[in-house]
């Protein structure tokens, strides 16, 4: 009986509780105001969280409502929270896309609704109405630039992947590629992954440490995640003044690595920029005014010199 | 034939011992004492999570929450572990605090209210995810003391403490599940559960403590993750059940219950830090360390059962 009683109990929270559920309120909202659902990769990634920031901010500036949901890196998910906007008759959707093939359909059935969407941060194989982003490829290039002038194009290279077969790891990889096929000095001698995490990319460093010691000259890492775990490897190892290790993203911990001079650099991807810039699109096309059908938000490298700046 | 049935006994012992002379014959590394020094450390995180969940298995159980806890109580640790903030004792016990917390309740909904464990641990899971994203707003907590990071890599007597750690918690867990009333009762109460219940033995009571020996030690591995990492992250430890329960099942114990220890726990971990310290050293791809993992962790299962079945 009591059992009963506490499951009893359960049951009225759980209802309490979805009584309070912010869609409840749904009918509070004002009718003439611009309302754009936004469907993101994953909010447990710092640096989209960083621009759904940037998003928030930009949308109240420009007094518009904003649907925002988390597709947990599940391109299914993300479709299904597409359909869901077409059906609450949105007026524009802004996709930040898990996958490059499998969240394709999502672009393809907002265009069929005649709904404006708009890709930020990641590409779509569908062409949606506008892009903000950056070109991945770009980032992969300026690390390894910077890297190969460091060297005076001659050394031994360590790369530390993300997780094998997203766009940002193929595209960074062909970045860097790219370069090293100009430099013929420069020579791949271990490539891994390390799935974008700092303990397993301490991990990996440790082992390549261990097998390959000090022919080791440069580390590129896909993210600064990894760059900072190949950095603890290093000066755990005490080799970290003999080694180079560069990363992208430029997230806060990388920032502070730079600036103290462990990490050498980090390639900046402006969160600022791709938030607000798709919410501006997004608003314009919704207001049926023309936006660009792609804008490209530069890279930038950051070494200890200019690091400053961008330090909160 | 006594000899050989003992032999069988120690078979998952003799193959991590033929993979080991096989790898330093392979790789000139491999049987160096700073890359066994590095293998223990990184195996050490795992290990007391494999241990904790050990003692959840051997009753029947099974923990999914163990990855979660791990993140849960590494944010709470790194929020508590600023410089100048508190002493070094308050961000440690209350990590294993939240992970003793979060097993307790593993422990209370499984005997209170009679769902599976597997049930009940996979909603711990997702409830202790979210609340690790919602304590760290999301973002990696960084900016920790110094005494907090010399935890995960600094040395006491000429030995990592992260080796100390786990020298320290191997040996206590050995002797609770061998030299102790409640070991005795974890095996009974594996072994046949109404037999347990009939004789006497309070069978909540050592559930609750089998769960919540599981959450302390997933709150220690947590510390010990941040420290080395040196920063707090909300998605840290992401599938780490998984390996903790591949480590346990390579090492010989029963998912069904009543059978297994704490040795063999041991070796299952240190088998997956060889392999995976190995295919480093000698850089497989990882595609194809993951298809090797696989099948150890069958092939071990099929060991055992061959086991069981000449033990009638």
């Amino acid at each position: 009986m009591v059992m009963k009683n506490t499951f009893l109990n359960f049951l009225v929270g759980v209802l309490l509780l979805s009584a309070c559920n912010p869609s409840a309120n749904e009918k509070q909202k004002n009718p003439d105001r611009i309302r754009i659902g936004v469907s993101m990769l994953s909010m447990q990634n710092e640096f989209i969280v960083n621009i759904s920031d940037e998003m928030q901010i930009k949308a109240e500036e420009l007094g518009v409502e904003l649907i925002m949901v988390d597709a947990e890196r599940s391109p299914l998910k993300q479709i299904e929270q597409v359909e869901s906007f077409i059906a609450q008759k949105v007026d524009a959707i802004i996709l930040n896309p898990c996958e490059f093939e499998a969240s394709s359909p999502a672009v393809t059935k907002a265009l069929d609704a005649n709904i404006p969407i708009v890709n930020v941060n990641s590409a779509t194989k569908i062409q949606p109405v506008s892009f903000v982003g950056s070109d991945d490829v770009e980032s992969g290039r300026i690390a390894m630039k910077y890297i190969s002038e460091k060297l005076g194009g001659k050394g031994n290279i360590v790369m530390i992947q993300g997780l094998n077969g997203q766009a940002a790891q193929i595209q960074r990889e062909q970045g860097a590629k790219e370069i090293m096929e100009q430099n013929p000095g420069l020579k791949m001698i271990a490539q891994q992954t390390a799935e974008w995490d700092r303990s397993k990319s301490m991990d990996l460093m440790q082992n390549w440490i261990q097998s390959y010691g000090t022919k080791i000259n440069a580390v590129f890492a896909h993210n600064d995640e990894m760059g900072l775990g190949a950095v603890k490897a290093l000066q755990d190892a005490g080799m970290k003044d003999r080694v180079i290790v560069v990363s992208i993203d430029a997230i806060a911990d990388a920032l502070v690595s730079v600036k103290k001079g462990e990490l050498d650099a980090t390639v900046f991807q402006d969160a600022k920029k791709q938030g607000a810039g798709a919410i501006d699109a997004a608003v314009k096309i919704a207001k049926g005014q023309k936006s660009e059908k792609e804008i490209l938000i530069p890279f930038k490298l950051l070494t200890k010199v200019d690091v400053d700046a961008y330090l909160k | 034939m006594r000899y050989i049935n003992k032999l069988r006994h120690y078979g998952i012992f003799i193959v991590f011992l033929a993979i080991c002379i096989n790898l330093s014959l392979i790789s000139p590394q491999f049987l160096t004492i700073s890359n066994w020094t590095i293998i223990i450390t990184q195996v050490s995180i795992n290990a007391l999570l494999a241990f904790g969940v050990t003692f959840v298995i051997i009753t029947g159980g099974i923990d999914l929450s163990l990855g979660s806890i791990v993140a849960v109580s590494g944010v709470t640790a790194a929020m508590l572990a600023h410089p100048n903030t508190y002493p070094l004792i308050v961000p440690i016990l209350a990590a294993l605090f939240a992970g003793l917390l979060i097993g307790a309740f593993n422990g209370f909904m499984i005997t209170k209210s009679k769902i599976a464990p597997f049930i009940v641990t996979l909603g711990t899971m997702t409830i202790g995810r979210g609340l690790a994203l919602i304590l760290s707003d999301g973002r990696p907590v960084s900016n920790l003391s110094d005494s907090f990071v010399f935890i995960g890599s600094g040395k006491l007597l000429g030995l990592p403490i992260l080796i100390l750690i786990l020298v320290i918690m191997f040996i206590i867990c050995s002797v609770i599940l061998n030299k102790t009333t409640l070991g005795r009762y974890i095996y009974a109460l594996g072994g046949n559960e109404q037999a347990a219940r009939a004789s006497g033995i309070m069978v909540t009571r050592v559930k609750m403590m089998v769960y919540s020996i599981s959450g302390v030690l997933a709150g220690l591995a947590g510390i010990l993750l941040t420290s080395r990492i040196t920063t707090g992250q909300p998605n840290a430890g992401a599938g780490f059940e998984l390996d903790a329960i591949a480590a346990v099942v390579i090492g010989g114990t029963s998912t069904s219950g009543g059978k297994g220890s704490i040795g063999g726990t041991m070796i299952g971990v240190l088998l997956i830090g060889v392999i995976n310290n190995s295919l480093d050293l000698l850089n497989v791809s990882s595609y194809y360390q993951q298809v090797v993992m696989g099948l150890i962790i069958i092939g071990a299962v099929v060991l055992d059962s061959l086991n069981q079945k000449s033990n009638y």
